[in-house]
């Protein structure tokens, strides 16, 4: 059997069993198969297997090639292909009214300057009805802005996905997961499945029957809310629609509970998740809403949005889709870091006005979020209570916000009494609504015990960056719930909410000596050191620190090496902050970084890529990084995007990727940028800095330098070279204490050694080469009082007889 | 007595001027009659054909190449 014709068979095998003994000519089985998929033309193998040409192994997903155009195909603007990708052109003049549309029903996969691409996906759809789309109207609104007539396999995609809304929820009651629904025999049809039928609380024998909750005249909810954040935002046209369709989807469900009763069987709360994952699977999507109105057993938490507080548009369309019909509906909001997230959240707790609880990725952010409840809204500090290693409060009153991070709620470790009472405190109760900060930093098991220890109704979801290398990814929509709004970067960028950043990445030429020792085979963290460490490159980071340095940029510099991150900063005599880098010390580097015109670079290792914010830093430089996280790489570009000079005309923030030529690092480079790319993002590349062959002072100019630099980076040991775990942060170790703050002093220390050595009698003199620039920071001026004032004085007259 | 090798220059990156003396070193010094700088090197004429087959093969071993499979897909 010739080649050719083997692989021709072989994907027709797997999917159409029965054609296999059809398969004697070439040319006899793809008509054959042509003909059944004429008929079926459903699948995307079918697809697959009938294109031939030079260009089909681009469309392997799914080709279209045959699809005829509408007459009037240049006025659409969008491609709808059968497995559900819509691609929109933005050129469209109906591109806004398209995108709108778009932006309910599908999810955003990739938005570049002239084409987006979104997809359709059960869950997108799943949120479009419950925001009052029904799926006719989805069809028919697709079809009309399609060039192609919609394939049927689209269309029954978005009908059965829509059809089984609604039929079944999921509801709390008492702190344990109920399932409800007007229906038995769906119920009935639920529990005759083997998983359902498992994770179904013993407690409870057959189904739960009582007369459906009274439903009177509401007042529309929600709007309240809006309406007071749309006295001072702009009056969204969006906005002025949303109640009627509101309203009349409320009616609509008011008259089908009015008459029906509600059946309902409990399942254990720790199975939740599989459940509704189980359901999806079966067609019968769990509807998780809560009706927080008409929730008379949770006390009451009196807060409201201070009027300052402005809602930006695309927070109050994310905010709107949260609470579309009344109800507050888990989801995750995707805005870019430095979009106001926060701001989100705490409007989401103004909406709900019930107990609260957020969790955060570290002890840092713990306190951000506190400072940002008291700022932004009428909450009476008191009633917010802080949960970490150093305080354990609890709030006085029935109803309050808890604020804790990850780490404290799912230690498995022994806690003190005081932890151990809070924790008690917090599962005993229900809360109305759960944040969670950065969510995608959440591994999945860890975030399924949160949800079991903490009995909320509604479940928010907040991060800049919805993706893991891993496609854990996935598990969220199932542990919180569906992706309810994504901004468009691009579009905040250049209505000026976050600032414009030029992407670069810079090739650095590896010097011979250090790719000769590259190519040797060691280990892999010693080869990434030696590309790390390449003196190139770090005469490239050098040279782009003086040149922004004198532009009067704020330059922070990235590295997750910490053995790079001290010889960098200490070569070139600059700050630095990483994980062991004690809280104090952090905090006056930081505040020198912001305040102190003479410190305009610092370096920071990983700790930098979410916890800290830095509203100053203008400009990154990026030296080593993770692999191939795309995650970090718009993690570290969110901390320049809320530049305060973003506003100013012509202004843009620069991030630069310091890549050595010719190694393991550009693969990783390319596929870091994924990301910021499908945000629209455009990476140049840098294979020469302009001038820098004039600059004789570099670090490491002499070949002698060179070499030296090249014998340090060998003698490294390994341990040095592998990445650093921090201490209370989602990325290292799960269970550890929450921040810096928390360590514990270190005791004193005994050394051998004779009293002459100590008294410099062996002719030892101290001098220190590669001083940290740290140590310089530590001096605050003389402690003493009086000679304080002195000083103070002295200098007062200089300054006075200088001018 | 003078002997003499005809030779073919070789201009390349600094980074594949390493590799070409990594494999020349492993091979008994075989293909370099002599390294010139950092991005000229003097090759035996008879062994370009074999330098440049190991020079491949190398840089698909050490290499990884960017994958823009998913990118298209």
């Amino acid at each position: 059997m010739p080649p050719k014709r083997k692989a021709q068979a072989a994907p027709d095998a797997e999917g159409w069993e029965s054609q296999e003994e059809e398969a004697l000519s070439d040319q006899e089985t793809f008509d054959k198969l042509r003909d059944t998929f004429d008929v079926v033309a459903m699948s995307k193998r079918a697809r697959a297997s009938r294109a031939v040409d030079a260009a089909s192994f681009l469309f392997r997903k799914c080709d279209q090639w045959d699809a005829p155009l509408k007459a009037d195909h240049l006025n659409r603007p969008l491609w709808v292909d059968d497995a559900g990708r819509i691609i929109l052109e933005s050129f469209s003049p109906i591109f806004d009214e398209a995108q709108d549309f778009l932006i309910n029903i599908a999810e955003p996969q990739s938005r570049v300057s002239r084409m987006h691409e979104y997809s359709l996906t059960t869950h997108s759809l799943f949120a479009a009805v419950s925001v009052g789309h029904s799926s006719k109207e989805i069809i028919d609104r697709l079809e009309k802005y399609s060039k192609i007539a919609l394939s049927p396999s689209v269309i029954a995609f978005v009908e059965k996905s829509t059809s089984s809304f609604g039929k079944a929820k999921i509801v709390l009651k008492k702190t344990l997961s109920y399932i409800e629904s007007d229906d038995p025999s769906i119920l009935r049809k639920l529990l005759k499945d083997a998983t359902i039928a498992e994770c179904k609380a013993t407690s409870s024998d057959g189904l739960i029957k009582e007369a459906a909750p009274k439903i009177g005249m509401m007042a529309i909810p929600g709007t309240k809310m809006a309406a007071g954040a749309n006295q001072v935002a702009a009056q969204a046209a969006a906005e002025t629609q949303a109640p009627e369709t509101m309203i009349t989807t409320l009616r609509e469900e008011d008259d089908d509970e009015e008459v029906a009763q509600v059946h309902s069987f409990q399942i254990k709360s720790e199975e939740r998740e599989k459940v509704i994952k189980r359901c999806q699977d079966m067609g019968l999507p769990l509807t998780e809403e809560y009706d927080f109105n008409n929730d008379e057993a949770n006390a009451k938490l009196d807060i409201d949005l201070r009027p300052h507080a402005q809602i930006r548009y695309y927070q109050e369309k994310a905010l709107s889709k949260m609470f579309s019909n009344s109800r507050a509906r888990s989801g995750i909001i995707v805005l870019p870091c430095g979009a106001g997230k926060t701001l989100v959240g705490i409007t989401a707790a103004c909406g709900v006005k019930k107990s609260v609880i957020v969790l955060c990725t570290s002890a840092m952010s713990v306190v951000q979020w506190r400072a940002e409840f008291i700022k932004w809204s009428n909450i009476n500090p008191e009633d917010i209570a802080v949960f970490t290693s150093e305080s354990k409060n609890r709030f006085p009153r029935d109803a309050g916000i808890i604020i804790s991070t990850y780490t404290m709620i799912t230690s498995t470790r022994n806690r003190s009494y005081d932890s151990e009472k809070v924790m008690d405190f917090i599962r005993s109760r229900e809360w109305g609504l759960l944040i969670a900060d950065e969510v995608h930093v959440v591994p999945a098991n860890i975030f399924k015990k949160v949800t079991y220890s903490i009995a909320s109704h509604s479940k928010l979801g907040l991060t800049a960056t919805l993706l893991r290398e891993d496609d854990k990814i996935e598990d969220l929509n199932f542990l919180i719930g569906p992706k309810l709004y994504e901004a468009n970067w691009q579009e905040l960028s250049e209505q000026g909410h976050i600032a414009k950043v030029q992407c670069a990445e810079v090739w650095c030429q590896m010097t011979p000596e250090f790719y000769s020792e590259w190519l040797k085979p060691s280990s892999v963290q010693k080869r990434a050191l030696l590309s790390i460490m390449n003196p190139r490159k770090f005469q490239a980071c050098q040279f782009l620190i003086d040149y922004h340095e004198r532009r009067g940029d704020k330059i922070i510099v990235f590295s997750d090496n910490v053995y790079a991150l001290e010889k960098y900063a200490r070569k070139l005599n600059k700050a630095y902050i990483y994980g062991d880098t004690p809280q104090a010390e952090r905090l006056r580097i930081l505040e020198n970084f912001q305040h102190n015109d003479m410190v305009n670079t610092v370096f920071l290792s990983k700790i930098g890529d979410t916890s800290l914010d830095l509203p100053e830093a203008t400009c990154l430089i990026q030296i080593s990084s993770h692999y191939g996280s795309r995650r970090q790489e718009a993690q570290r570009l969110g901390r320049i995007l809320r530049a305060k000079r973003r506003n100013d005309e012509g202004f843009n923030a620069f991030f630069y990727s310091l890549v050595s030529k010719d190694t393991d690092e550009m693969y990783y480079s390319s596929k870091r940028q994924a990301f910021l790319v499908d945000q629209g993002y455009a990476f140049k590349v840098i294979t020469r800095l302009e001038g820098i062959d004039l600059r004789s002072d570099l670090a490491f100019y002499t070949p002698q330098d060179r070499r030296e630099l090249l014998m340090d980076v060998l003698l490294a040991k390994d341990t040095d070279a592998t990445e650093e775990r921090i201490a209370g942060d989602m990325f290292g170790s799960r269970f550890a204490t929450t921040g810096g703050k928390g360590r514990k002093k270190t005791g004193a220390k005994r050394t051998a050694g004779t009293l002459s050595d100590l008294s410099g009698g062996q002719d030892m003199a101290y001098i220190e080469y590669n001083k940290s620039r740290n140590k310089e920071l530590k001096k605050k001026g003389i402690q003493n009082g009086f000679l304080r004032k002195l000083n103070r004085g002295s200098a007062n007259a200089k300054k006075a007889s200088g001018i | 007595m003078v002997k003499a090798v005809r030779g073919t220059l070789v201009k390349c990156d600094a980074s594949i001027k390493a590799m070409l003396v990594d494999i020349d070193s492993s091979l008994r010094n075989e293909f370099i009659i002599e390294e010139l700088d950092e991005e000229h090197v003097l090759v035996k004429e008879t062994k370009i054909a074999e330098l440049k087959q190991r020079l491949q093969t190398m840089l698909k071993e050490r290499l990884k190449e960017p994958d823009t499979s998913d990118s298209e897909t």
